[in-house]
């Protein structure tokens, strides 16, 4: 590693708040690591002290409730999520998204929470937590606090939260459990790579809900739709709500194009 | 920070220093140096490893997150001179040319086949998605592997052997 810091594996939920009280501004708390390490090797995080959410009791957690709905832990990787039967019935567009994230070894080790912390314009997980109205649950010393995924990113990697917070886990409200929905991500290439744009879709016999990655600053939830609505009103409201730009991956036009080809391809396989 | 690490099968106990990752620690603490580095950032898949049973990137995890932990390496694939049979096939189908990509790749194809014993042509191109190889072209790579799990036809054997 480029840049030498301390590493923290505190053994208790209070341990871990009381150390981020402290030294909160200058640490860099973990679990996957797979986006950590990549942008300290690459210079663009120094943090004095790395900490290890996965020796603190109580962040694994995967698991669903009726009332309640899923919840998916700070440490839970990709790859439980991705192979869990619940996930799979009830938050199948969850499922989608999880299987086109990175690589098999990277799913192992990368965790849906990290995902949305990361706040990446172009992160596989929001577009379908979004569209499943998911909750953030973020917690510090002083207590916790709940706050809707779309309220939580807050620009390109900018999210609510504070230094001395964490996302203690993700819950995904029943209301739109078992609906049909897919999620199409267009990428380079056939193998492993980030999203060049992503839209994912649901609908129930009331209503479609549409959010879009890879088009704007953060992930976009589109207002709802009425399930009667067409694909050309999706689209209107789409094309309001998007502002893409050209990058290494492709132009702005091109992104432009591809939302309205994805939304497309959705509304048909979703009223089909 | 002192950790213990069980390593196809050996125990070894190392002072590392915590900003280390295990693909450091594996090639310059312990010496083992099928363990390959490519791109260091997760793309590349060269330092794959596995760790309590699960392919990871060695280069993405810290040294100190693996006390504890037993780790499968290239270096525990060939048994008293024996190579292993995905090894063997490599081999054989010449899906080695460089060799740069052929441990990481070998070790993903083996937590693979743990999971999926007889993988379709698909799934094998799937599951090496993380795994780069600029030499081969790929094609000797998922052979020898449909190869190793007993999937390929006599006639496409023909002219396979060791040179
Ligand atoms: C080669 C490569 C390919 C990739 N491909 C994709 C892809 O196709 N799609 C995609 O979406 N992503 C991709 N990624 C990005 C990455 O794997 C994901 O963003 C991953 O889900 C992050 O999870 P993590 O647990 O590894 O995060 P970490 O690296 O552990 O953490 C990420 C950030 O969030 C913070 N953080 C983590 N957990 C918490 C918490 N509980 N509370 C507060 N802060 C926290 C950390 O401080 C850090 O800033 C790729 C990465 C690599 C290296
Ligand atoms: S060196 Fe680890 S993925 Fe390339
Ligand atoms: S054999 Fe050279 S990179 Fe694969």
């Amino acid at each position: 590693m480029l840049h030498d810091f301390s590493y923290v594996a505190p053994t208790a939920v209070d341990e871990l708040f009381t150390f981020l009280a402290t030294h909160g501004t200058k640490t860099a708390v973990f679990s996957g690591g797979t986006d950590l390490f990549v942008n300290i090797r690459g210079g663009l995080s120094a943090p004095d002290y790395v900490v290890n959410l996965k020796s603190v009791p109580g962040l694994s957690d995967l698991s669903f409730d009726p009332k309640a709905g899923l919840s998916i832990g700070a440490c839970v990787p990709v790859t439980r999520v991705l192979n869990d039967p619940t996930v799979n019935k009830k938050y199948g567009v969850i499922a989608k998204a999880a299987g086109e994230l990175a690589t098999h070894q990277l799913r192992n080790r990368a965790t849906v929470v990290g995902n949305i912390v990361t706040a990446s314009p172009c992160g596989d997980m929001s577009s379908p937590l979004l569209c499943y109205d998911a909750q953030v649950e973020i917690a510090s010393a002083g207590g916790s606090r709940i706050v809707a995924l779309k309220e939580f990113i807050t620009g390109v990697k900018r999210t609510v939260l504070q230094p001395e917070e964490i996302v203690t886990r993700i819950i995904v409200p029943t209301t739109y459990a078992g609906t049909k929905g897919n999620y199409l991500k267009l990428k380079r290439i056939k193998g492993h790579d980030l999203g060049v744009v992503a839209v994912a879709m649901i609908a129930t016999s009331k209503v479609i809900r549409v959010a879009i990655s890879s088009a704007a600053p953060t992930p976009v939830l589109l207002p709802d739709f009425p399930a009667s609505a067409s694909a050309e009103t999706i689209k209107e409201s789409a094309r309001k709500a998007i502002s893409p730009i050209d990058d290494v991956r492709c132009t702005k036009e091109y992104r432009a194009f591809m939302v309205e080809e994805f939304i497309d391809r959705l509304h048909a396989e979703v009223k089909a | 920070m002192k950790i213990t690490v069980t390593i196809n099968g050996q125990k070894y106990q190392r002072d590392v220093q915590e900003s280390q990752t295990l693909l450091g620690f594996l090639r310059a603490d312990v010496g083992l140096t099928g363990t390959k580095g490519g791109c260091g950032a997760g793309e590349c898949g060269a330092c794959t490893v596995i760790m309590n049973g699960e392919a990871v990137n060695s280069c993405l995890v810290l040294a100190v997150e693996a006390d504890g932990a037993t780790l499968q390496t290239i270096e525990g694939e060939t048994v008293k001179g024996k190579l292993s049979p995905v090894q063997d096939a490599f081999a054989r189908h010449h899906a080695v040319q460089c060799g740069f990509c052929t441990p990481g790749m070998i070790m993903t194809v083996k937590d693979l086949l743990a999971r999926n014993p007889k993988p379709s042509r698909d799934e094998v191109i799937h599951g090496i998605e993380g795994n780069f190889c600029r030499c081969t072209g790929y094609q000797q790579i998922i052979e020898a592997v449909l190869d190793a799990t007993g999937q390929l036809k006599e006639s496409d054997k023909e002219g396979l052997k060791y040179v």
